[in-house]
């Protein structure tokens, strides 16, 4: 699961971009390097996958350059098991404005 | 009469055909002491294992449910996304491939535990018959290695002891179904049968261990701590045994994730002063994914 969250200014131009992935985390039990793949993985390192009854709740904080009021934020929630494999699932655009100061 | 305890149920019945001297053929094979609710003997060949746990005769009476599952990962399970034959890359390189020059052998097969149940009566020379198959990828042949009725219905029905011969396992008795009587099987509506396979974590009976799904780990140990209460079959065979998700229907899963894992998103526009005069125009977004599933998300 990868959650991405996007900000361009009314020009187009992109602000902010950042990811957060959200899966269990394996290595192969011979050094700290995660794996990728069930003929190698062996248990878990780190897991930050959606787990039942425990919303994931985030925060970013996008510093607007400075003469930018405007952002169109976009934020994506989608399954990507493989690169290029993406089963897209919540996509909410906002625009926001901080007005006249 | 030893004989019929050692092959699958359907073929008790199965109509004279090909099929039909296969079953005798594997019954000759198989002919030895095992007695009800003994360890069948191996399939000695790939063709015997496929007539082993051929469930086609179910169609003929169970017409909706056999198409359920046709279209369903199970009936395929050797294959991911579009037919993909996802075990070639894993024979080719990494822990578990064929070594160069040499035959496959049943060490080559851990992911089989759940992708193919039945691969425990498997030989190393069925091994290398499947490797075979999987390297030219011969999809007419890996159509036919599924997670049949026989599997779950028989094979994996129980858990304490083995399944009886000549049974099939259901959720109430019918001694006078045709074919084979059917025993009831409380393990069939608990998320213990599903678990059997759905993984709790590493493997590691076999020489090479391996790791895939281990959601029911997390059902035992994050849902049900957390007060659920439901099972795998109540959420998961709402469409008979079609039994989704189905990766290869992209509009379908995207609307089953959606239902699943709701998201709000709340945003705030604002002029930052954390020092008087130091003025930031700052946007912020807050995120939250809550999630109705019984288990963690990504898993399998």
């Amino acid at each position: 699961m990868v959650l991405e969250v996007t900000a361009n200014a009314g020009d187009g131009k992109e602000i902010f971009r950042t990811s957060k992935f959200y899966m269990s985390q394996a290595t192969d039990a011979r050094s700290s390097q995660m794996v990728l793949g069930p003929d190698k993985k062996l248990g878990f390192i780190r897991d930050t996958s959606i787990q039942p009854f425990a919303p994931k709740e985030e925060t970013f904080e996008i510093a607007l350059p400075q003469g930018i009021a405007d952002a169109v934020l976009e934020i994506n929630l989608s399954y990507q098991p493989r690169p290029g494999n993406i089963y897209p699932i919540h996509k909410v655009v906002k625009t926001v404005s901080l007005g006249q100061p | 009469m030893a004989d019929e305890n050692l092959v699958r149920p359907v073929l008790k019945h199965r109509a004279p055909g090909v099929g039909f001297y296969l079953s005798v053929l594997v019954l000759i094979l198989l002919a030895g002491s095992a007695a009800h609710g003994d360890e069948p003997s191996e399939a000695p060949t790939l063709s015997a294992l496929i007539t082993m746990f051929d469930s086609s005769r179910c169609r003929e009476c169970h017409e909706k449910i056999y198409d359920q599952w046709e279209k369903s990962h199970h009936a395929r399970p050797l294959m991911g996304l579009a037919d993909h034959v996802f075990l070639a890359s894993y024979l080719k390189r990494g822990p578990i491939a064929v070594k160069p020059g040499e035959k496959a052998t049943r060490k080559n097969f851990p992911c089989l535990k759940c992708h193919l149940p039945q691969f425990k009566y498997a030989t190393d020379v069925v091994a290398a018959e499947m490797a075979e198959a999987i390297v030219k990828d011969d999809k007419a042949t890996l159509r036919k290695l599924n997670i049949s009725c026989l599997v779950c219905h028989n094979e994996k029905a129980v858990v304490h002891g083995r399944p009886e011969p000549n049974v099939l396992y259901g959720s109430k008795d019918l001694p006078d179904h045709p074919g084979q009587a059917i025993k009831k099987s409380p393990l069939l509506k608990d998320s213990l049968m599903c678990g059997q396979c759905h993984g709790l974590g590493p493997n590691l009976e076999f020489e090479t261990p391996v790791q895939c799904a281990t959601l029911y780990g997390s059902y035992l140990h994050a849902y049900i701590p957390s007060g659920g209460t439901e099972t795998c079959q109540e959420c998961h065979m709402k469409e008979g045994h079609y039994m989704p998700p189905d990766f290869n229907q992209r509009e379908q899963l995207s609307e089953r994730l959606r239902t699943s894992l709701p998201m709000e998103v709340h945003t705030l526009a604002y002029s930052f002063q954390p020092k008087e005069g130091d003025i930031t125009p700052m946007v912020v977004v807050k995120t939250k994914i809550s999630s109705k599933a019984g288990h963690r998300i990504p898993d399998g």
